[in-house]
């Protein structure tokens, strides 16, 4: 129960008291001990007294004296002579109304998470830690890295921003489009660890939430940005389709053959909101054509309806002037497949081959049911090997299975 | 806070030394040490002879050993460094892209230990 309710007043409070914390103290590291002292106080308090009327201004309030705390004791270390302790905060002191009065510094918390100079593989497990307030157990069960590997990583991560003097500022103008760039591909790589797990009602729904609520901050906070918006968007649109995501037998359901009544509306409506708020800012760009992909997916109204292979071929094509990259050119091939016969699009994945492609499980998929179709039945079942033995997700592997057993049959 | 601009870069474009190159580089960097200077920020800095012109000391277990040549051989050298300035991170990468350099190269950024400079 205790342990519960602290998660949830990290997840609930942390990014903004944070935020608040380490942009008045220039210190993330003091700010995330102070966040958890408060939450350990509240952990004990809370149960016997009942829980404040503002659980975040409470938390931001305590903080507040834990941080000068920690300070004046770094400070006495340093000093020959001790100040005088601090005088308990009164029971007036303690009941701050007002969630106004905590300045809302996410943004620049944001930023800082997704710099540059922060090591890539840090960058989102900083931000989902800090930001989202997650554990470091449950990043790292997202992540597949073990915890203490992955509480590592943040701790070297802090100590770089730190020690580098990396400020806690948002960008000036100048840097802003690289920086902005920088904090989307950072919040692309943490959104594709909880959209990984294909069941999604298991351990990393939750995690899905806090994407959920974090891109909802980000419009909040940045609503001229149609990047931003459109991968506000994204974010909605894959999580619609969740619920059908999987069939009854726990394999994976292809976007294709995903049944449209199963998807939930309102996200949906959400995410063809936000799209065209990024569309009235006339700045195109590769994200709004990512959503505009899944936006001609989730307009399908049943399965009964022809799947809008046309259209998504287009968009891609149009993508791909801006990413053109291999996991962008096989998903086109898939829509090439539909539009103009496996034939062509097996040209298009074969030329894709390579290095960086040998690891990749969907690649040799594709390959497998082009080859498939083209009635390379020997080559097929040798590519589906290939997808299987790279240690796909359970949802995947029944999947590949499946069509393994009907290329075989 | 201080900060090292170390630059490195291969040293095949500089090789015949008093070319045209040569001396536009070396003008580039006097422009370019002058605006830090005019902004009160530099506090250093050098360009090195190249490579081959190095002797390394290098110490094993107490015993020192000399060799003809730098301390790693890779196509990019160290070539020079400007010790600077700057308000945070940010602004020390903003000089550091402006570092003038003949081709393709890098401008290593580190932040100096206090007091020690």
């Amino acid at each position: 129960m205790r342990k519960d309710l602290l998660d949830q007043a990290a997840r609930a409070h942390g990014g903004r008291v944070i935020a608040a914390l380490a942009a008045k103290y220039r210190d993330l590291d003091l700010a995330e001990e102070a966040f958890a002292e408060a939450c350990l106080n509240a952990a004990q308090s809370w149960p016997k007294d009942g829980d404040p009327r503002d659980p975040a201004a409470w938390l931001y309030s305590v903080a507040q004296r834990r941080a000068l705390d920690m300070l004046r004791r770094r400070g006495v270390r340093t000093r020959l002579v001790p100040d005088p302790p601090a005088p308990p905060p009164s029971a007036e002191d303690l009941m701050v109304d007002d969630a106004r009065l905590i300045p809302d510094e996410r943004l620049r918390l944001i930023f800082v998470c997704c710099h540059p100079a922060v090591a890539p593989d840090a960058r989102a497990a900083l931000t989902l830690r800090l930001v989202c307030g997650l554990s470091t157990q449950e990043i790292a069960r997202a992540f597949l890295v073990p915890e203490p590997t992955l509480a590592q990583r943040l701790v070297r991560a802090k100590r770089k921003i730190a020690q580098a003097g990396i400020a806690f500022e948002v960008p000036g103008p100048e840097a802003w489009p690289e920086r902005i760039g920088a904090v989307l591909s950072t919040l692309e790589i943490a959104y594709a660890k909880a959209h990984e797990d294909a069941a999604g009602a298991g351990q990393h729904a939750g995690y899905a939430q806090e994407m959920l609520d974090l891109t909802a901050v980000l419009v909040e906070l940045l609503p001229d940005e149609p990047e931003c918006l459109a991968f506000a968007a994204l974010v909605r649109y894959a999580e619609a389709r969740r619920p059908a995501r999987m069939d009854d037998g726990g394999a994976m359901t292809p976007l294709s053959e995903q049944d449209p009544a199963l998807w939930r509306r309102p996200l949906i409506a959400q995410a063809e909101a936000l799209l065209h708020a990024a569309a009235r800012r006339r700045r195109p760009g590769p994200r709004q054509l990512q959503a505009a992909i899944h936006a001609a997916w989730c307009s399908r109204p049943s399965l009964d309806e022809p799947a809008p292979w046309p259209t998504v071929l287009a968009l891609y094509d149009a993508l791909l002037t801006w990413r053109d990259d291999a996991v962008v050119r096989l998903n086109r091939a898939v829509a090439v497949a539909e539009v103009s016969g496996p034939a062509l699009a097996l040209a298009e994945v074969d030329w894709l081959d390579g290095v960086a492609f040998r690891d990749f499980g969907p690649f040799h998929a594709v390959r497998a049911d082009l080859l498939a179709r083209l009635g390379r039945g020997g080559e097929a079942l040798e590519a589906y090997d290939r997808a299987l033995a790279l240690d796909p997700a359970p949802a995947e592997r029944l999947w590949l299975e499946r069509r393994r057993g009907q290329a075989a049959g | 806070m201080q900060y090292a601009l170390l630059i490195y870069e291969d040293e095949a474009p500089y090789a015949e030394e008093n070319g045209q190159a040569w001396r536009d580089i070396i003008a580039q960097h006097e422009a370019f040490a002058a605006e830090l200077v005019e902004k009160d920020l530099l506090r250093g800095g050098a360009g090195l002879k190249t490579g081959a012109t190095a002797t390394t000391v290098r110490r094993t277990a107490g015993q020192c050993g000399l060799h003809d040549g730098p301390f790693a051989e890779s196509k990019e050298q160290l070539g020079g460094f400007y010790l600077i300035e700057a308000p945070d991170l940010d602004a020390a990468l903003a000089w550091a892209r402006k570092v003038p350099m003949l081709g393709d190269g890098a401008v290593e950024v580190r932040p100096i230990i206090e007091g020690t400079m």
